[in-house]
């Protein structure tokens, strides 16, 4: 079997993050790997921690946590990567702000008809610092609206929802709506008179879809009215069911950011090496190694290193250049989707 | 690894251990396919089987009020002699129980009149809830309309819509004479033509095929045959 192997090999040279790390001394001259394994397993000191300051090797040879580490906050974005790009962190941010001050809300909330409006104007008026716990969720919930079409607009307007992206862009929608029935369930909570009428008309808008909408608002509502059983459904909603989906997709969300990388902005142009090969000659869909990309906090190498060009012979045989993930997981895929410049522009 | 930087000379390179080849390729020697896509069947039936059995009755049990009918409610809203076949008087009573204040609702009765060829001996009892987006509206005497606060929807004397953007003319609630009181029970929608049909949601439109783009909802009383 053909495999990329070059590459492995460049991975593998790269220095390791924690130290710590016995493959670290890997590369030096010196004794090989296995020589070292050996003598650590005859000293009865392979996988233990040697000394307080080997818990993170210790714990890294057990989980690869370094590896994730450098996947997430190590991974190479392209060059041009700006502000906008913190739109879904902050909108993360938020989320996980709702979570936490949620659950504390939760502590002195009373899901039922009688007594919800008094539990709050209770947390609102007599808890300590229970007005600000309960505005930074009221708040917080107005501003990750805000924060998520501004991210879904920094998405769109950067083109970064085309191949290999359109399943982040499926499941953002499911996290926009996900966020927007978070909104209504919470919204009819603290069951004062705006609660509820804006529940009421909220519900009235589902049902007049057509044929599914009158059922839909009855399984919302929990019968023909708003009623005692509809506080108790949201309060569910609210709290757990989803809450609970609106993490996974998250952990989904951003398992494919750090698997397929981010998009150039569209104003910057992929450099091309002088002597690589036009565009019309490689495969569609075949990232090109001359990608707008540089290690974070480092300007791009004017003049590309010979083992960056490996694209004397681009189309000879596809799957060696590899899909978009080629196999290689902790490579950063170049970018099909940038504008390739002509070769006439070719090299800063 | 042949190339790795790992090894010092390339001449140390431990010779490769050459497995059998299976057939089919990717299978262990020996290892037919069937019987590999039994177990993956079975594996997967079983586990549908171990997740429908929590699923099923858990979507039931949130789907289930879909189904169900309340309990029947008649109320008395007052005497047979408090209402005139000319005007209306405001009623407000319980229409969801358990909920306080909220669950009332507000409706217009007066007693059936020959002028709109209704039996003099009925009574009826027209919602306040808006066929457009449910705001409260208001019977309006010196008009004989009723007006809608929100979106400037007006209906006539008998609930029919005649401006703005209501969809269907005003709701209604059956109504019954019990011990020279009258009482009124479930909410039931109208046609334009006033002809009574199931209860549906403000915004949506009633009779022809709308029946079927709005169907009506298991959860609703069946109207008073008329
Ligand atoms: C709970 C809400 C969301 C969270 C927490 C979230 C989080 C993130 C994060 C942290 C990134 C990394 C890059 C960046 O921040 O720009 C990202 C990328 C991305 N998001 Fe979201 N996001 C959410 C909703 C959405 C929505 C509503 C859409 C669009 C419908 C969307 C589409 C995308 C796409 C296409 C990318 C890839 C961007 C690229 O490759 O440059 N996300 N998301
Ligand atoms: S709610 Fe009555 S006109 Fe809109």
């Amino acid at each position: 079997m053909k495999l990329s192997l070059p590459k492995r090999k460049s991975k593998q040279a790269e220095p390791a993050v924690a130290d710590g790390d016995a493959e670290a001394a890997a590369a030096e001259p010196g004794p090989s790997r296995s020589e070292k394994r050996a003598r650590k397993i005859a000293a009865g000191k392979h996988h233990s921690a040697e000394g307080g300051k080997d818990v993170a090797g210790w714990v890294d040879s057990r989980t690869n946590s370094t590896g994730i580490y450098t996947a997430l906050l190590a991974r190479h974005v392209p060059k041009g990567t700006n502000w906008f790009y913190t739109l879904g962190s902050a909108t993360m941010f938020i989320f996980a702000m709702q979570a936490i001050t949620g659950v504390f809300l939760a502590m002195y909330y009373t899901p039922s008809t009688t007594q919800a409006y008094a539990s709050i104007t209770h947390l609102t008026n007599d808890v300590f610092m229970g007005e600000f716990v309960r505005g930074m969720h009221k708040w917080g919930s107005s501003l990750m609206i805000i924060l998520i079409f501004l991210h879904m607009g920094r998405t769109f307007f950067f083109g970064a929802y085309k191949y290999p992206r359109e399943l982040n862009w499926v499941i953002g929608v499911v996290l926009l709506v996900l966020t927007t029935v978070m909104g209504l369930t919470g919204y009819l909570l603290p069951f004062d008179q705006r609660s509820l009428w804006a529940t009421v008309v909220a519900n009235n808008i589902t049902a007049s879809g057509p044929v599914v909408g009158p059922y839909l608002a009855d399984f919302l509502r929990a019968g023909p009215e708003v009623g005692a059983t509809t506080l108790s459904r949201f309060y569910a909603l609210h709290m757990m069911l989803i809450p609970g989906l609106i993490a996974a997709l998250i952990g989904a969300h951003l398992f494919l950011v750090v698997k397929l990388g981010t998009t150039a902005p569209p104003w910057v142009k992929a450099t091309r090496p002088k002597g690589a090969l036009g565009e019309e000659t490689v495969p569609a869909g075949v990232p090109s190694p001359d990608d707008a990309e540089v290690p974070v906090g480092q300007a791009a190498a004017s003049e590309p290193t010979p083992e960056e060009t490996p694209v004397s012979e681009p189309a000879a045989d596809p799957a060696d250049a590899g899909g978009p993930d080629a196999g290689n997981a902790g490579e950063e895929p170049a970018d099909p989707g940038a504008e390739p410049a002509d070769d006439g522009e070719a090299s800063a | 690894m042949s190339d790795s930087k790992n090894n010092n000379s390339p001449a140390e390179e431990p010779p490769r251990v050459t497995l059998p080849e299976a057939e089919p390729r990717g299978y262990f020697e020996g290892e037919s396919m069937t019987r590999r896509k039994v177990f993956t069947a079975a594996s997967l039936a079983l586990g549908g089987v171990a997740s429908m059995a929590v699923v099923l009755p858990v979507v039931g049990f949130a789907v289930a009020p879909l189904f169900e009918r309340g309990r029947e409610r008649w109320v008395a809203v007052g005497r047979l002699d408090d209402f005139k076949p000319d005007t209306y008087k405001q009623v407000v009573f319980t229409e969801t129980p358990g909920i306080g204040e909220v669950g009332k609702t507000t409706a217009y009765v007066r007693q059936g009149s020959a002028e709109f060829d209704e039996d003099p001996g009925e009574y009826l009892a027209i919602s306040t809830r808006c066929a457009h987006l449910g705001c409260p509206v208001r019977f309006v005497q010196a008009a004989k309309n009723f007006i809608c606060p929100c979106h400037g929807g007006v209906y006539d004397f008998e609930g029919k819509r005649i401006g703005g953007p209501p969809v269907r003319p005003l709701d209604r609630f059956q109504t019954r004479i019990r011990n020279n009181h009258v009482e009124v029970g479930p909410r039931y929608s109208v046609t334009n033509q006033l002809k009574a049909v199931r209860a549906r949601d403000p915004g949506e439109f009633t009779g022809g095929i709308w029946e079927y783009l709005y169907p009506p909802r298991p959860s609703t009383y069946p109207p008073p045959s008329n």
